[in-house]
């Protein structure tokens, strides 16, 4: 005889159509939720991590510099070195403004780890042959195409070398700031020159070796890397020490980040509580619709176990329709939505690239997730089916009130009041379905005020000050910067510009420059070491806290020394000191003074106290050429955001001149006077919002075809990308918000379904002595919307709670938000619920409740 | 010999702040192989003494010992195992599993148990019944005394201490009533089985050996 | 219709499928009830007294024939119609009893009045109950009282909109016989003190014998 558990769990199964379709629905559900939100995660994570592997230029788990041939060799016989490649740095091409192009030869292994290979045509094998990108070789004024000559220019060893070379093939630029450029091994043959190992002696990397490898497992590869370094004779621990070193590729082994991780953890936490309302509702409702034959089980000598096993088993069936096709629906619905996620971090980042792979992670994640919910949710019910007494079991009633008997009467009975005392019939039911519906109300309304913070104007004026900037091409290379007088702007553009309608408030800011070496400054701040830079030459002193200046020809600070009109130091957001910008610039205009610039926090325009080091009122000499040329006080102290050190989010420039400090704003009459030269670095101005579009359009077509040299930025540039951050938080919240509402809806519609089955013979009686259709369908609605009133209520109030902490909480750590509290979400998603909770009552009652009276009455007890 | 041994038997129970006796002290001895009717007003305790001697209900005071066991001193859990194995039920209505054939749903409790069926047994107890005809359709495709029959068959499969039938014949006509009543008696006196009903049908009582009348909780001597 | 009579009947047929499956259930069926009358309808399980009852009440359109209350005719009433004329002119007492679970006795009492948006009469209300034994009782809600007290409560449910005519199905089938009778003469002495009609079906000729009259129903026609 067949296992009778098994026959009754199968015939059990099958007989409950509805009860099935909806438990599939609520697992699908929950199952689509963890989905959609494991691929946006872990789908972001793979695109960020390339998109950092591809800024960084490798996706290999490490990779060793600066080692000399025998140490490359050695590679060889590294165990925990799967396969390594080989790089020989050669430099960086100097016959370009604005794509860096570095000059190395590689080979193919290298090549792939640093995404070199090319798309079209070969790897390089002619000692004449060369890779690189389409956007570099654009730089370098040829079509990308295989065979085309292409003239490079770069130093080695002191020597300039100009070689003609011929594309063998070329890839896709994955940086608009820098790509690679790599000959073949049989370079190093035709210039042996140039690979001269002499970084013992100059430092210069032309003629060492450097190699991206992949290891055989990444457990405990720091060690085994400080334990090849010391084998090699190096010293892992000596930071910058010349020699032989290696680091792991933290793009491609990102430590955990802790924060990350909690975020993660809330997260999946209230999506298992979303799970649970529903799917034990769900268990919970079709148990008490068969707890008379769990009575007759039990009476009948089931054992708890047996009853058990008999719902877990169908569970696990349900489970596995549910869980899959959830699956299923929750990735495409995750990649279709992680563009959109990933954009929130293209502000900082030029290029994103998006790719979600469907790694079995994902939807092994998920599945676990889901199942876990699943087994959650089912405990209690399960246990309650299972050790329900036999005798209530047998006898029980779903429309009996609980356990009161006794109930004072009210002046009449109402429809609302039947409603109203129906509800009482499973207060822990209606509890779940209230908080299953506040849920999606609470998580869009939250969502809703972390979009509205979005502080876009922050983001905006931390950018640029006014309008328009026009600067040298080089000050929009993050890693570039305006270091020399020869970058600066000429007098063609900026006629150019205040011939355009629609411009004023123009103003040029003068910058100094490494040129500027015999104009120094002296303060009262006292240095504990010095030193000269490796790379450049330019010595360096240093505070006790490790604040950097750069030094001059006579041993003072460099700083970085802005000349500017009126207008411009009018922008400025000064904190302390002469407030007035008319008063500060007159006394600047005299000379007698000058405003010291100090970094500040991005979100508060607090002044970074490591940067502050001065006071209003100490004296700064000036010297030129040695001798002190003037003494000026320190007048006031501004806030710098990005505009005023460079521009948008630059700060090479100003680090390679003056390094750290001090950040000096002179008026341009006085600049004029000290420094030879002066060099215009940028050219602001606002122009008249009719005009804008005209000024854009001239502006693009300036820097794109009379001065390539020339960039442009825009307020309005820095609007959008702030906006996209918003878009996307009201996207991925609307997202998630939706499904929530999904389960309470389904929650809500599940209970007012079997609320009809249920009580459809008390529901006939009533009409029998009655209560006519009309009545009927306005009671039910009455249920329903005291559910969504009750839910909306819940929903507003925790929305409040939690704005005013939480999200504020983490707003506030985030510089472009700015906390604005709202309840227009919750409000608009609070009408859509009620008005879903008017119609689902009445769709209900068209489908289940029909057929006639007698029909119902006669039901079966 | 007796099968079911009663002594001072008390059934209290709490409802809101009053205390119901739905039994207030009962000594019963029921004889093997017998057929004992219980009659009483409703409220009397008829249906609280039957749940007792099933062993749903543990007994505020006194004994109950069904075929020697004595079941104050057995656990939930093995009171659902003697359920199974020493207990017949028959209720009024709901008594099987409609997603179960006829066949299946006889040999439901030996199914819990996983043992196998005696099939001389079981072809005669079909036989008798009037069920050789139905025994792969499904529950709502016989009337409701064929159904009734198939409780009785199913109530007497794991050759039981005790059949115990509450009110079996209650939502039938008279007809059925005296077919269905007929062939408990019948079906039970031809294997030998102790039969207790519970009903307030006073045909059906008149064919029992003994009747028990209740009220108040008590035996009316 | 002349003055007294409640009900009437006529040619009263329902038939349930086609062809040679073709169920009559009733099969031309007339009948009078005289005001003030208890009538019991006696008839063995499948006689169709049930489908009479529904037929009488509204629960159920026949086939052919009339069913007139007073003066009005139920077959000219659609679905809302008829649920409102049940509420004012009919009382139900069923065999389960059929009360609202989260409602208390006064409540289940009242309801049909409140539905038709009326006040109660509280004295005529509070007079029933008194006749039915029911005021300690008079806030508990159904899973407090014992079959007979519930069955009490819908007679009591039965009679508060003074209906024109009550109809009883199997009042008692699910009640003892000491409860029965009791059941059965409160029928009879609200019968009598209000001169309330009331037809009751049932298959128990003991039962039926309490009534006034008794009419015998099998196979679908009324036969005596």
């Amino acid at each position: 005889m067949k296992n009778m558990l098994d026959v009754l769990a199968r015939r059990s199964f099958s007989a409950g159509r509805m009860r099935n379709l909806i438990a599939v629905l609520a697992i699908m559900l929950t199952a689509i939720l963890f989905t959609a939100v494991t691929t946006i995660g872990m789908g972001a994570e793979e695109s960020l991590t390339l998109t950092m592997q591809l800024l960084k230029g490798s996706r290999s788990d490490g990779d060793f510099h600066n080692m000399t041939a025998e140490q490359y060799e050695a590679l060889e016989n590294a165990d925990f070195v799967r396969e390594y490649g080989l790089r020989m740095p050669v430099g960086f091409l100097t016959n370009v403004t604005r794509h860096n192009i570095e000059f190395d030869v590689l080979d193919p292994v290298q090549a792939d780890l640093t995404f070199c290979m090319p798309s079209h045509g070969s790897v390089p094998e002619a000692e004449n042959e060369i890779v690189t990108s389409d956007t570099a070789l654009k730089e370098l004024g040829v079509e990308p195409k295989v065979g085309a000559a292409v003239t490079i220019a770069f130093t080695a060893h002191g020597r300039e070398y100009r070689l003609d070379m011929v594309v063998s093939g070329w890839f896709e630029a994955t940086s608009d700031q820098i790509s690679m450029m790599w000959a073949g091994p049989a370079f190093c043959g035709a210039h042996p020159d140039i690979f001269e190992y002499t970084y013992d002696r100059d430092r210069d990397m032309a003629g060492t070796y450097y190699s991206d490898f992949m290891a055989v497992s990444t457990a405990g590869l720091q060690n085994n890397l400080d334990n090849w370094v010391r084998q090699m004779g190096g010293d892992p621990d000596a930071a910058g020490s010349p020699g032989l070193s290696a680091t792991i590729n933290t793009q491609t082994n990102p430590a955990p980040d802790p924060e990350l991780l909690l975020f993660g953890s809330v997260i999946t936490v209230l999506f298992i509580l979303c799970g649970y309302l529903l799917i034990y509702n769900v268990f919970d409702i079709a148990v008490m619709q068969e707890i008379r034959r769990y009575g007759l089980y039990r009476t009948v000598g089931m054992s708890r176990r047996q009853v058990k096993q008999l719902i877990n088993r169908q569970a696990l069936w349900l489970s596995c329709i549910g869980i899959p096709l959830g699956l299923l629906i929750g990735y495409f619905v995750g990649k279709a939505a992680l563009p959109y996620t990933v954009r929130i971090f293209s502000d900082s980042y030029e290029n994103v690239v998006v790719n979600v792979t469907p790694s079995p992670a994902i939807f092994a994640a998920a599945a676990v997730l889901t199942a876990f919910t699943v087994f959650l949710s089912t405990r209690k019910p399960v246990r309650a089916a299972a050790d329900i007494p036999p005798i209530e079991a047998f006898r029980y009633v779903e429309a009996a009130a609980g356990r009161k008997t006794v109930k004072k009467s009210s002046a009449g009975v109402s429809l609302p009041q039947l409603a109203w005392s129906n509800l009482g019939r499973n207060k822990r039911r209606s509890a779940f379905i209230t908080a299953s519906l506040a849920l999606c109300v609470v998580l869009l309304n939250c969502t809703g005020i972390a979009a509205d913070s979005v502080d876009i104007e922050k983001q905006v004026s931390y950018s640029i000050r006014t309008d328009f900037a026009v600067v040298n091409a080089l000050s929009t290379n993050i890693m570039k910067g305006f270091t020399r007088r020869e970058h600066g702007l000429g007098p063609e553009v900026i006629s150019a510009i205040n011939a355009q309608p629609g411009v004023y408030g123009a103003s040029a800011v003068y910058k100094n420059t490494l040129d500027d070496s015999n104009v120094t400054y002296d303060f009262p701040v006292s240095f504990t070491f010095t030193g000269t830079d490796e790379e450049t030459g330019i010595p360096y002193a240093a505070t006790e806290d490790a604040v950097f200046f750069n030094l001059g020809d006579d041993g003072h600070a460099l700083c970085n020394v802005y000349g500017m009109e009126e207008k411009a130091i009018a922008r400025m957001n000064i904190r302390e000191g002469e407030t007035d910008a008319h008063t500060l610039y007159e006394q600047m205009a005299d000379g007698k003074g000058v405003l010291l610039g100090v970094p500040s926090d991005m979100g508060t325009s607090v002044l970074n106290p490591v940067f502050d080091l001065l006071d209003v009122g100490d004296i700064i000499t000036v010297y030129k050429n040695g001798t002190p040329a003037a003494e000026l006080p320190v007048l006031a102290k501004a806030a710098l955001n990005g505009d005023d050190q460079e521009v948008r989010y630059t700060v090479n420039g100003p680090f390679e001149v003056g390094k750290d400090g001090l950040f000096l704003y002179l008026a341009a009459d006085i600049y004029t006077t000290f420094y030879d030269e002066p060099a215009i670095y940028k050219y602001s101005f606002d122009v008249e919002e009719e005009c804008r579009a005209a000024v854009s359009g001239f502006l693009e077509d300036y820097v794109t075809n009379t001065d390539p040299d020339l960039n442009y930025i825009s307020a309005e540039d820095a609007r959008q990308d702030a906006m996209a951050t918003r878009a996307m938080l009201r996207f991925v919240g609307g997202l998630i918000g939706i499904i929530f509402g999904a389960a309470g809806v389904l929650n809500l519609a599940n209970t007012v379904i079997t609320t009809i089955l249920a009580r459809r013979h008390e529901f006939a009686t009533m009409q029998s002595i009655g209560m006519t259709g009309k009545q009927l369908t306005r009671m039910m609605i009455w249920e329903s919307v005291y559910y969504a009133v009750g839910a909306c209520l819940l929903g507003l109030l925790l929305s409040a709670v939690l704005g005013f902490t939480v999200i504020k909480m983490l707003v506030g750590g985030i510089w472009y938000f700015t906390f604005h509290f709202t309840l227009v979400p919750a409000a608009v998603v609070c009408a859509v619920l009620l008005a879903v909770a008017a119609v689902v009552p009445v769709a209900a009652l068209n489908v289940f409740h029909k057929g006639s009276i007698v029909e119902k009455l006669r039901v079966a007890e | 010999m007796d099968i079911v041994e009663i002594r001072h038997l008390k059934k209290y129970f709490r409802d809101g702040s009053q205390t119901v006796r739905a039994l207030d002290g009962i000594d019963l001895s029921i004889e093997k192989g017998k057929f004992t009717a219980i009659a009483g007003a409703s409220g009397s305790g008829k249906t609280t003494l039957l749940n007792t001697i099933a062993g749903l209900y543990k007994p505020t005071e006194g004994t109950v010992i069904v075929d020697g066991l004595d079941l104050s001193k057995m656990s939930e859990d093995q009171l659902t195992v003697f359920r199974r194995r020493k207990i017949g039920f028959v209720f009024q209505g709901y008594n099987l599993i409609p997603e179960l054939t006829i066949r299946e749903n006889i040999l439901f409790p030996l199914g819990l148990d996983d043992s196998r069926p005696d099939c001389a047994y079981f072809s005669g107890l079909v036989r008798l019944l009037g069920l050789d005809r139905y025994l792969d359709a499904r529950p709502h495709m016989l009337s409701g005394g064929a159904q009734q029959c198939t409780a009785i068959a199913r109530a007497l499969i794991t050759k039981p201490a005790i059949v115990l039938a509450d009110e079996p014949t209650g939502s039938f006509d008279m007809k059925t009533t005296q077919n269905v009543a007929g062939l408990l008696k019948m079906t039970a006196a031809t294997f030998h089985q102790t039969l207790l009903v519970i009903t307030h049908n006073p045909d059906l009582a008149q064919l029992a050996d003994r009747v028990v009348r209740l009220r108040d909780g008590k035996i009316l001597s | 219709m002349s003055a007294d009579i409640i009900l009437q009947a006529k040619g009263l047929k329902k038939y349930y499928g086609k062809g040679e499956t073709e169920i009559h259930a009733l099969d031309g069926v007339d009948l009078e009830i005289a005001e003030g009358m208890f009538v019991a309808v006696i008839g063995t399980s499948g006689s169709g007294k049930s489908t009479l009852l529904n037929m009488l009440g509204g629960l159920d359109t026949p086939t052919s024939g009339t069913v007139t209350i007073k003066d009005t005719e139920l077959s000219g009433l659609n679905d809302e119609q008829l649920t409102v004329f049940r509420r004012r002119r009919i009382g139900f007492i069923f065999q389960n009893y059929n009360l609202i679970p989260t409602l208390n006795v006064w409540e289940n009492i009242v309801f049909p009045l409140a539905m038709d948006g009326q006040k109660p009469d509280k004295k005529f209300v509070e007079e029933l109950v008194g006749m039915l034994g029911l005021e300690q009782k008079i806030n508990s809600l159904p899973n407090n009282l014992s079959g007979g007290q519930q069955q009490r409560v819908a007679i009591a449910r039965a009679l508060a909109s003074k209906p024109d005519i009550v109809l009883a199905d199997e009042p008692t089938g699910n009640l003892d016989t000491k409860t029965s009778d009791n059941v059965i003469g409160l029928l009879h002495a609200t019968s009598q003190k209000f001169r309330q009609t009331i037809l009751m079906i049932t298959h128990n000729p003991d039962i039926a014998q309490l009534a006034d009259q008794t009419i015998r129903i099998e196979d679908g026609r009324i036969v005596n």
